[in-house]
């Protein structure tokens, strides 16, 4: 049997040249796809150092070997790149039918490097592909931009594109394809600080697989078992727009800028309240959840807001940091963030900073246009997601997200910052559940709460272990879900999937479609999760990175939480560093969060092992 | 000695903040139905109007997934049946 390694485009923008290449068999073993192709051409082509927004920093969007085939829930894509808001590895995950479509014209991996001179857009077939002029779409959301590269190249095509926000170099402006975006990193402003407005890809379905009855069959079974399964069906009601009823419930719900853990009036922005502005539902290629749920407003001041969405993240980011029980608001938020091609969870977090430093005086009406950035306040709100999309006035400041803005403001207002390696933090407070809290301290591209999400401490999962979501000893459990998420991710597999009862397929899966065996081994997956782990964090530590960037941020290590009516009142992160040694020793790293030479030559890193062992420090 | 139901953190406060609760019973249905009777205000969330399990409630005996027909599943003393969601991200 042939093996099916997938194939690799290269596109330099500087010279409008583009290249396929075949993908070593060697990397396809050792990494077996998606994230783990990623990272290791990343690690290979990124020389330490280089700028997050010049030329040197490559772009690379992949697909997984089972996109676009008839299993569900297995056409994730991303981007992978420098991160310019953290300056460490990003990348960033999304949906929709771009990561079919990338298949179907014969690749999984795109490399984007250079910088092109205008405005251009890739536009990519299966027997050719062209760097063309994107004048006409600069400047354009994402929604004017792919209906002009739609009515150009048809409806067999599909687009991945930047709005206003990665053209004005927004720090954490992001990707959109459909309505979906890969949100987190600033993968956006990469592509904004290239000239590169969109990649679109005109392809018919294609399918490429090394065993196709093999696989076909599996398929078969992996969609019976989970259209039974009730985690699926659950997920196909609601998607995620509940689960802000679950973490309010519990106190976990971040609320002014991470000061609270429980909204006032939260039964106002319950699962039941946004199911009333509910008007239709959307979905990834192939997957029957269809949980992208579409909210419309009819009436008040955000008449006519329309948006796939908000889903939790969302919700949360245009409520919580505000104190905002509008769900009208957090729907037109959520659609100019669509449209403008900025990631919902920084924008908000980086607007209740705000929020907060109004509070203290730190910022003034003058500071802020006249806005007055009072709690409640949601026109301010939804109008300061414009100004940072357009970099106007104080928009100019939240742009950069932050820590860079806490440090340019000073006085203090880095206890309001609320980010780890840079990267804003998600919907989950630590405080109330502290593994999900070790992963963001530890996750390698920052605060994600999807890079080894803690389904033990929020939702009382049992494996591989339970764990009390206040203790702070779970460091097995942290490295289990981060490995995990990793293996899931080579996939790429959504992450909401690995509940619906299909996990032992999906090896076998991955098996019949590269064509090789061992792939079906649990115990190898295991491993390639944590080979690309370590490689991600090899990556890190040539960026000069070390254990003082895996915390959780000061106001969890100093300021009690404060939890409303729910448990955990006066939770603080109070054993960091007996966690961290921990984590490193399992991990098989230094002291420092270094892995160390015998660690990596054990996982088949070895030609990592030089560049960690001589500790290349560039910052 | 009787059957371990450990509540998830999304219910312990309509259990009073128990996190643990001791039951008999030799199906799951049956524990359920016991943890049910200690905490009536439990009752919507471990059973649907039918008499099913609610959508999104995954049951594990032993820190093994307990699906399919997680209800009718036997179960004996000294058994642990942990009641989650499965899911991530949001």
């Amino acid at each position: 049997m042939k093996i099916n390694t997938g194939r690799l485009l290269r596109v330099d923008l500087s010279t409008g040249r583009t290249a396929a290449e075949e993908i070593p068999q060697v990397f396809t073993e050792d990494f077996i796809g998606g994230r783990g192709y990623g990272i290791r051409y990343l690690y290979d082509e990124n020389k330490p150092g280089v700028d997050p927004l010049g030329e040197e920093n490559k772009l690379i969007m992949v697909t997984g070997p089972l996109a676009g085939n008839t299993a569900m829930a297995v056409s994730r894509w991303m981007t992978c790149t420098k991160s310019p808001l953290t300056g460490a590895w990003g990348r960033s995950v999304c949906g929709a039918d771009f990561g079919a479509w990338l298949k179907f014209a014969g690749y999984e991996v795109i490399i984007i490097e250079g910088k092109a001179a205008r405005p251009v857009y890739i536009h990519l077939t299966r027997d050719d592909c062209q760097v063309l002029d994107a004048g006409e779409i600069w400047g354009k959301d994402t929604r004017q931009a792919q209906e002009w590269l739609t009515g150009r190249h048809g409806s067999a095509s599909r687009t991945a594109c930047i709005g206003q926000a990665g053209e004005n170099l927004v720090k954490y402006a992001a990707v959109v394809s459909g309505r979906r975006t890969a949100g987190r990193c600033g993968t956006g402003t990469v592509m904004g600080a290239k000239n590169l407005k969109a990649v679109t890809v005109t392809a018919r379905r294609r399918l490429d697989l090394a065993d196709p009855e093999t696989y076909n069959r599996l398929a078969k079974e992996q969609v019976e078992t989970i259209r039974n399964n009730p985690g699926f069906k659950s997920h196909k009601e609601w998607g995620t727009t509940s689960t802000q009823d679950i973490t309010n419930g519990i106190g976990i719900f971040p609320v002014q800028n991470f000061r609270y853990g429980q909204l006032l009036d939260y039964q106002k922005i319950s699962g039941e309240a946004y199911r009333k502005l509910r008007t239709g539902d959307m979905g990834c290629y192939s997957c029957a959840a269809r949980c992208g749920k579409v909210h419309t407003v009819t009436s008040g001041v955000y008449a006519g807001a329309h948006s796939e969405g908000p889903e939790y993240e969302s919700i949360w980011a245009f409520t919580g940091p505000i104190e905002s029980a509008s769900i009208e608001a957090s729907i037109r938020a959520d659609e100019l963030c669509d449209d403008f091609g900025l990631d919902t969870i920084s924008a908000g977090s980086s607007i209740g900073f705000a929020f907060e430093l109004y509070e203290k005086g730190l910022l003034k009406k003058s500071d802020t246009d006249g806005l007055e950035l009072t709690l409640g306040n949601h026109k301010a709100m939804v109008e300061l997601v414009r100004k940072i999309a357009f970099r106007e006035g104080i928009g100019n400041l939240l742009a950069e997200g932050t820590r860079r803005a806490a440090a340019a403001i000073g006085k203090g207002a880095d206890i309001a910052a609320i980010n780890i390696k840079g990267l804003e933090l998600p919907a989950y407070e630590p405080r109330g559940a502290k593994s999900q809290g070790y992963n963001y301290a530890t996750a390698n591209i920052g605060a994600s709460h999807c890079y080894g999400y803690a389904a033990q401490d929020i939702f009382g999962a049992p494996f591989p272990r339970p764990t009390d979501r206040f203790g702070e000893d779970y460091a097995d459990v942290v490295i289990f879900n981060q490995n995990g998420t990793a293996r899931n991710e080579t996939g790429i597999c959504c992450g909401f999937s690995g509940g619906w009862g299909w996990a032992p397929l999906f090896g076998k899966l991955l098996a019949a479609a590269r064509g090789i065996d061992k792939f079906a081994d649990e115990e190898y997956l295991k491993k390639v999760g944590e080979r690309m782990w370590n490689l991600e964090r090899a990556f890190n530590i040539r960026e000069g990175f070390r254990r003082r960037e895996d915390s959780v941020p000061k106001r969890m290590l100093t300021e009690p939480l404060h939890t409303r009516e729910a448990d955990g009142e006066g939770q603080m992160v109070r054993h960091q560093d007996a966690f961290l040694d921990s984590y490193y020793k399992l991990r098989g790293w230094t002291r420092e969060g270094v892995p160390t030479t015998e660690k990596l030559k054990e996982i088949g890193l070895g030609f990592a092992a030089k560049d960690v062992a001589e500790q290349k420090i560039i910052k | 000695m009787g059957i371990e139901i450990n509540i998830p953190p999304f219910m312990q406060h309509i259990a009073g903040g128990v996190k643990t609760a001791e039951v008999e019973g030799k199906t799951v249905a049956e524990c359920l139905a016991a943890l049910a009777g200690q905490y009536p205000e439990l009752k919507p969330r471990l059973f649907s109007p039918r008499g099913g399990l609610p959508r999104g409630l995954n049951l594990f005996i032993n820190g093994e997934s307990a699906f399919p027909g997680e209800l009718s599943r036997p179960v004996k003393d000294g058994d642990r049946i942990h009641i989650a969601y499965v899911t991530v991200g949001g």
